[in-house]
């Protein structure tokens, strides 16, 4: 599972920088196309949920997600493993 | 997000401010209803007018935005008349306490089946800023320039006093425990009140020298004392610390209640 943040939901209270006991959302420094400075994952993979989840079958903390006022954190499906393709634009 | 299949999509985001609390409130709630495997189509959502009651406009299940003070009047209406439906209520420390204070007591008097989820920030947040009957004592609002002079309404123990058959207090920073308690409260036949102390970032905490949101959670679980723990120290006879308020299972009981289905 990979943790994401809805950019366009995102008011950037930065609750989820309190509450993540991995202090893997950090408060971010770039305003984005809606005017909000939203925080910014550092090195998500870490997340009890990312990992585990799929392994129990239910949610695991969960904290950022539950306290997120607006609705903006969720986990997407991601296939482990799975090789990125780069592309380099010249 | 939580509870994807009980938010209205194309409303989010809501009009909250930045951090206001209100938003986790929903969260939990929502999460509380999705636990408690409720139907959409079987689950009515009820609210009075402020911040707080906004909410039912996110969620997709039938719902009445009523008067101000009123919610709960129209929701044992709703139940009276269809008591197969299972009816939520989201209030304010204004709408719930100062206007609709009668509705409010006499809900609990008749113990009708529902649950009541207050969020109180302290403040009438809609409005502007003005004190409210759970402002804390001392505190700045537009019409307490000089600091609250008079005592709050502890809404969690007025419930209890008036007879409703569950009541518990948490804040919007105990979030798996406002969880469990919203989800107890629906398990229990009869009125369920739920008190979840909240921030107001724009209208209670620029006034009150709580300008950021993480100040302000701070400001809620440092304040927030286990009843467990004001019982231990009352039989000790210890001094409770000031501005602290309870946090917990504050009754659950079976006192006769009024349009429980059978
Ligand atoms: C009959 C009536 N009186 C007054 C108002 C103005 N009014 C709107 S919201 C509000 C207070 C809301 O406070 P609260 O219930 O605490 O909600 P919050 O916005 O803080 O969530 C008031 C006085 C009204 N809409 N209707
Ligand atoms: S689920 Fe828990 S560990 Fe994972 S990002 Fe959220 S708060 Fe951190
Ligand atoms: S808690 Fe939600 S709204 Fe607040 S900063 Fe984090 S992702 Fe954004
Ligand atoms: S005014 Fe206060 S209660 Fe209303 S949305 Fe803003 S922060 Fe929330
Ligand atoms: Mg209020």
């Amino acid at each position: 599972m990979k943790l994401v943040i809805d950019e366009s939901r995102c008011k950037g209270c930065n609750l989820c920088v309190l509450v993540c006991p991995y202090g893997i959302f950090r408060e971010g420094t770039e305003l984005n196309s809606r005017g909000i400075v939203a925080p910014v994952l550092d090195r998500p993979e870490r997340c009890t949920n990312c990992r585990l989840q799929a392994l129990y079958g239910r949610m695991l903390c969960g904290v950022c997600h539950m306290i997120c006022p607006d609705q903006a954190i969720s986990w997407v499906e991601e296939k482990p493993f799975e090789p990125h393709k780069v592309e380099v634009e010249f | 997000m939580i509870a994807p299949d009980w938010f209205r999509d194309d409303r989010l985001p809501h009009i909250y401010c930045t951090g206001c609390g209100n938003g986790t409130i929903i969260n939990c709630t929502l999460a509380g209803v999705e636990e408690m495997g409720w139907k959409r189509n079987e689950t009515v959502f009820v609210s009075g007018i402020g911040c707080s009651s906004r909410a039912p406009g996110y969620i997709l299940t039938d719902s009445l935005h009523t008067t101000h003070g009123r919610a709960l009047a129209f929701a044992t209406g709703v139940k009276m008349a269809r008591p197969d439906l299972h009816v939520v209520v989201f209030t304010g420390d204004g709408d719930l306490a100062a206007i609709g204070g009668n509705h409010f007591i006499h809900a609990c008097r008749r113990n009708v089946d529902m649950t009541v989820v207050c969020m109180n920030n302290h403040i009438y947040g809609m409005t502007g800023g003005q004190g409210s009957p759970t402002t804390p004592p001392g505190a700045i609002s537009t019409t307490t320039p000089y600091g609250m002079s008079e005592p709050a309404f502890d809404l969690a123990e007025l419930a209890v006093a008036a007879g409703a058959n569950y009541v518990a207090r948490w804040t919007s920073y105990h979030v798996k425990e406002l969880t469990k308690a919203v989800v107890a409260g629906m398990q229990t036949p009869g009125l369920a009140f739920i008190e979840a102390r909240t921030q107001c970032p724009t209208n209670y905490g620029r006034h009150n020298k709580l300008r950021s949101v993480p100040a302000m959670i701070e400001h809620l679980r440092s304040h927030a004392m286990l009843v467990q723990k004001r019982d231990r120290l009352v039989a000790e006879g210890k001094p409770i610390p000031e501005g602290t308020f309870t946090v917990g299972e504050l009754v659950r009981r079976s006192r006769p209640a009024m349009g429980v289905q059978r």
